[in-house]
């Protein structure tokens, strides 16, 4: 997972976006400005001995508004800031036990419009890239394309809590019966039935152009469809469907969102989009757009899909017997100043038994130092031992790591 | 390749029923109940405990499922609830002993004992008539629990309400109705959509 956390966030920093630690603990009252009240009782809450009621974060773009409108408030917006770390919160699933959780995320601060989120989309996808996922799905869509929509049908006011209750909860079966109960039947009712299936290439927007009769809604396909050229320039094709059915938080979200799934799992595995309120929220009112990505679920995905680089593979297994321990460290020590991974043994050990313990490291090479004039150095992937001068083998090796 | 997953129990006949007619896939109630999965012709159908239909597809082990909606009112699952396939309907039901002096909700006492195996939706429907509750979550032989003096009232489900008469039990009001939904996973709708949308498709026709 940790391989998996740099190469993310070395993927951030080319795009450069700067590493921002933020705090686990906040106090719940500065929590709650930017949460609503589901995701707030769900957090893990502890007291202060003052008695006020800190809160462990469940997730860490309100964290860093909150940096955004504090410590860096003299900052010039935009900024380009990604963080990592643990989360917590008590997860109401039933299949779901799990309550700690690994994200890394980045977010773009001050600044609004497709370019802003064609970036912040390219970056989510090279991250997976980056990850070493080779198969997986970013959907984009818009949540104001939906809130148009509810607007458009001019629902009864006790009739329209229900409906994005429905839609919240995905659950179809009410909607048909809450929209059965309207008066009016319109385009704009079977797009909000049809939802889970407007899914697809830009033709869907054309599709969803012909149906929509609100302003609202419209402009959200303008923004997507610019956002899907911006994306191509971006060198993102295929990876890239739009879905204007996406359902997720309408109160927090403000414009594109996008989602990610890798092959065989349940669940996303990034999630992003535009929060253009939050910032208001702590006083330094500013667009902002941002994503992350579960690292323990991407971590399952590359274990499944047997991309999963175990633990870090060592070089060079240095190992040493009679009077060759000093030649041994400062033969370890040029390998390592060439970038290599490099373990000296604890213990002398004879050659036979030194050939042994390599493999038990999952070292690649073994360097044996007797203490003579020269060492033996048994390469990776070919059988035998060759005795060369230790610094030969050090630039062997070296040429090799190139 | 398209998995299902079907439950055991009351809703399995009319569950094969249903894929047989859409033409997904032709299944005898003994075969599927002999081997718990059958692959055939790119589909593959699980058998499992009604209760479970919903963790297999909020997991992605199964695409699609079809799960009583009495399932669904338990877990706040990740999963689109896609259609009412009409079948296997009952009610879940307040019911007091015979010999109670309680009716409708306005002659229930400040604080009601209930027992239920749906504490989920037992709360939600007490909560929403404004009516203080305690919960006593049971597992089964429900209707065991008011005649012993347990609970005032048992909230369960009831196709035809024999077995309350046998226990004695009335109705006296109504919490929800129960009918077969098709539910999804939601990657799968992402990720394998023409599959999953042909397929919820040939269903949606036949319903």
């Amino acid at each position: 997972m940790r391989d998996t956390q740099e190469a993310v966030l070395a993927e951030m920093r080319r795009w450069g976006y700067r590493y921002v630690v933020t705090p686990t603990l906040e106090r719940l009252e500065v929590l709650a400005l930017g949460l609503d009240a589901d995701v707030r009782r769900r957090l893990f809450k502890l007291m202060d001995a003052d008695g006020s009621v800190l809160a462990v974060v469940g997730e860490r773009t309100v964290s860093v508004a909150r940096l955004v409108a504090g410590a860096l408030r003299a900052a010039p917006l935009p900024l380009r800031l990604c963080y990592a770390g643990p989360v917590l919160t008590n997860d109401p699933g039933r299949f779901t036990r799990r309550r700690e959780a690994y994200q890394v995320g980045a977010e773009l601060v001050g600044a609004s419009g497709p370019v802003a989120d064609a970036e912040v989309i390219a970056l989510a996808v090279r991250c997976l890239d980056a990850a070493g996922l080779r198969r997986y799905q970013v959907d984009v869509g818009h949540s104001e394309f939906f809130l148009g929509l509810l607007d458009g049908l001019a629902l009864p006011a006790d009739v329209e809590p229900a409906v994005r209750a429905a839609l919240a909860q995905r659950d179809f079966v009410a909607l048909e019966a809450l929209l059965a109960g309207t008066p009016l039947r319109s385009a704009e009712h079977e797009l909000l039935l049809r939802f889970p299936a407007l899914r697809g290439d830009a033709s869907i927007l054309d599709a969803a152009g012909a149906l929509v009769r609100n302003r609202r809604s419209e402009r959200a396909l303008e923004e997507l469809a610019r956002v899907h050229e911006l994306l191509r320039a971006h060198g993102l094709g295929a990876a890239v469907s739009l879905d204007l059915g996406a359902i997720r938080d309408f109160d927090y979200y403000t414009g594109v969102i996008f989602e990610g799934y890798g092959p065989d799992v349940g669940r996303s595995l990034a999630q992003g989009g535009r929060y253009d309120g939050l910032l208001a929220d702590f006083g330094r009112p500013a667009p902002a757009t941002g994503f992350m990505i579960h690292l323990d679920l991407m971590g399952e995905v590359l274990r499944r899909s047997g991309v999963a680089r175990g633990l870090t593979r060592l070089d060079a297994a240095v190992a040493w017997s009679g009077a060759g321990l000093e030649e041994a460290l400062r033969l370890a020590s040029s390998l390592r100043m060439f970038g290599m991974r490099a373990v000296v043994d604890t213990q002398p050990r004879r050659l036979g038994a030194a050939l042994e313990w390599r493999t038990a490291l999952g070292a690649s090479h073994l360097v044996h130092a007797g203490g003579g004039r020269t060492v033996a150095w048994a390469p990776a992937g070919a059988a035998g031992v060759r005795r060369l001068p230790a610094a030969h083998v050090v630039a062997r090796l070296a040429e090799r790591g190139r | 390749m398209i998995s299902v997953a079907i439950p055991t129990g009351t809703l399995l006949e009319g569950s094969l029923d249903l894929l047989r007619r859409a033409g997904v896939v032709d299944l005898g109630p003994e075969e599927i109940g002999r081997k718990l999965l059958v692959e055939r012709e790119g589909l593959r159908v699980v058998l499992v405990k009604p209760a479970d239909v919903p963790a297999y597809v909020d997991h992605g082990s199964a695409d699609l499922g079809i799960a009583g909606k009495d399932q669904l009112w338990e877990s706040a699952g990740g999963h689109y609830e896609l259609l009412d396939l009409g079948f296997g309907a009952c009610r879940l039901i307040v019911a007091v002993p015979d010999a109670s002096p309680l009716a409708d909700p306005r002659t229930w006492p400040p604080a009601l004992r209930v027992g239920t195996k749906y504490g989920q939706a037992t709360a939600r429907y007490m909560a929403g008539l404004g009516q203080r509750v305690e919960i006593v979550e049971l597992h089964g032989s429900v209707e065991l629990a008011p005649l012993v003096g347990l609970v005032d009232a048992i909230v369960d489900l009831t196709q035809t309400g024999r077995t309350l008469r046998e226990n004695r039990l009335r109705i006296v009001a109504e919490v929800a109705c129960s009918t077969a939904r098709l539910i999804a996973n939601q990657a799968s709708l992402k990720t394998r959509t023409g599959a999953v949308q042909a397929l919820v498709t040939r269903i949606r026709e036949v319903l």
